[in-house]
């Protein structure tokens, strides 16, 4: 089944440790949205002109995806097991609406998992365009030439005042959301976030835990993302986002270097239990796991951790997760024995490393 | 109601929380709940559904507009109405933008910044001919100037331009789109 590769324990080359900034922009997703004209949209539409509109937009990409050099795989939400929905929303390649959705919908997914293409979501079309590291404008290009391709083939629903149409009225116009995900553990540390967050909404920008609602976000990882899509062309938007996310992550800096210098013990102290933690836990929640990933994440970028590779942090990130956890496993895990697992997964990846001199190897 | 947590202050938020396969349900103050770090990975998560933030800022639309026209607009091609848009928070094709539209600059002023026109991206298919139309658009402003300047000479030339530029709208267009 096409689905298969998307599952494994594998790295999406958006994991990477690659693109500008990397050290604390960790990754960027742009996604466009977008409808047919001839079909009425997925609040209003019966199960027959859904499969319709699967056929017709998957029909052009398995066709014509390759002008682009792209081989798109197409999967049928229908027909996946709820693990298998739940590996793919772990991995952001489909969203938690797609997974729930009571109408037939699919997913097209390119190879390298940087194209992912929701049929049949909130909108008839969702194209989403992920990088690694800081890349607004490359993960922008890359929407944007499958737009184009797609709307050469397809007649979209776009109108002379409003733009592109879609289901939901914070979304009409461009269409477009750009999120960069950031790691911001000293602005965090020093409460300074608390500020920056308020300040940003002013600016029709928004900032969220990626974990969830809360004043501190989990592992903190925090996603920056425009919120207007009316009024401004996509180029305006993106420079805004890109404006923004610079002067956070100079603010990052500046906080760290703070930090280190009126803290340094204690900043080291905290980074290398987090190290323990990971690398010799025998029970292991999702939130302590989140948490120590940041610190030793900081760790590697203050030279504090040497040769440890960062993308393995990355990858660990998405395959903590539970779903991920019981795909590896090949069965259903009780809470309890997730932790287990996970502590597992995290012995065995990292210990492989030569961490520093005295990095104990359990293999 | 007091929160379960630090026994002081009023609780205003429901915390569920599953864990060992139980639901646990947790009425929380603010300061508590902000505290609470419980995880919930969601890629895209509404912090605040749409459909109720519309609803409260138009409680009374429906029979405000309602009133003077002495009928609601019901959109032909999906049957959605302007009180089922508002529910919903959500449309239900590409002519319940056209149905709606007397109301819809208000509701766009409000999510985004107070815009109401689209300045971004044009499909190829429709550049074209929107191109064409803002063209004259702007031509007919220029002339509108030119007559009041009483330049009638450049007045003519543009209606010309604006006659040439309607010929190619309706279908003499040179690229064949």
């Amino acid at each position: 089944m096409a689905v298969e590769r998307f599952l494994q324990p594998r790295a999406s080359s958006w994991m990477a440790n690659d693109g500008s900034n990397v050290d604390i922009a960790m990754s960027t997703r742009i996604r466009l949205a977008r409808n047919l004209n001839d079909f009425k949209f997925p609040y209003a539409f019966t199960e027959d002109e859904a499969l319709k509109v699967d056929k017709e937009i998957s029909s052009v990409l398995l066709d014509k995806g390759s002008e682009l050099d792209y081989t798109f795989s197409h999967i049928n939400i229908d027909e996946l097991a709820q693990l298998q929905k739940e590996v793919l929303v772990e991995k952001h390649l489909i969203s938690p609406y797609l997974m729930n959705s009571y109408h037939p919908g699919s997913v097209l997914l390119s190879e390298n998992e940087e194209l992912s293409i929701m049929v049949n979501e909130e909108d008839h079309l969702r194209i989403q365009s992920l990088q690694s590291g800081f890349q607004l404008q490359k993960a922008y290009q890359i929407a944007s030439e499958l737009d184009t391709l797609l709307e050469k083939n397809l007649s979209y629903a776009f109108h002379e005042k409003y733009g592109y149409l879609t289901s939901c009225p914070t979304n009409v116009g461009t269409g477009m959301r750009a999120s960069v995900m950031l790691h911001l553990p000293a602005l965090t540390m020093s409460h300074q976030i608390q500020r920056i967050i308020p300040a940003i909404s002013r600016l029709g920008m928004v900032v969220r835990g990626i974990y969830g609602e809360g004043s501190e976000a989990l592992g903190n990882v925090y996603q920056i993302s425009n919120q207007l899509t009316l009024g401004k062309s996509e180029y305006e938007i993106l420079q805004d986002l890109e404006n923004m996310t610079e002067q956070i992550i100079q603010q990052e800096r500046k906080a760290r270097e703070a930090i280190l210098l009126n803290s340094p013990l204690m900043l080291e102290d905290r980074v290398y239990r987090s190290l323990g933690v990971l690398t010799h836990s025998r029970l292991l929640t999702t939130e302590e796991a989140a948490t120590c990933l940041s610190d030793v994440r900081l760790g590697i970028d203050l030279k504090m951790i040497q040769n440890m590779n960062m993308s393995i942090l990355n990858e660990l990130m998405i395959f903590m997760q539970p779903a991920f956890l019981q795909q590896y496993a090949d069965k259903p895990l009780q809470p309890k024995e997730r932790d287990f697992a996970r502590a597992k997964l995290f012995r065995e990846r990292l210990n492989k490393i030569d961490m520093n001199s005295e990095g104990e190897d359990l293999a | 109601m007091i929160c379960t947590q630090c026994g002081e202050r009023s609780a205003s938020v429901i915390v569920k929380k599953q864990q060992l396969g139980q639901v646990m349900e947790l009425q929380l103050c603010h300061i508590c709940a902000a505290e609470n770090h419980s995880i919930n990975i969601a890629f895209e998560q509404d912090p605040l559904a749409i459909h109720q933030l519309l609803s409260n800022w138009f409680p009374n639309s429906q029979a405000t507009i309602s009133r003077p026209k002495k009928e609601v607009a019901i959109c032909p091609s999906c049957g959605f109405t302007f009180s089922h848009f508002l529910k919903l928070g959500k449309f239900g094709c590409a002519s319940c933008y056209d149905t709606f539209s007397s109301q819809l600059n208000e509701i766009f002023k409000r999510f985004h910044n107070g815009n109401t026109e689209h300045t971004g991206k044009i499909p190829a298919s429709y550049g074209s001919t929107l191109k064409i139309k803002k063209e004259i658009e702007k031509l007919r402003k220029q002339m509108q100037v030119s007559i009041q300047e009483e330049e009638f000479e450049e007045a003519a030339r543009l209606r010309d331009e604006v006659k040439r530029l309607n010929v190619t709208l309706e279908g003499g267009s040179p690229d064949g789109s």
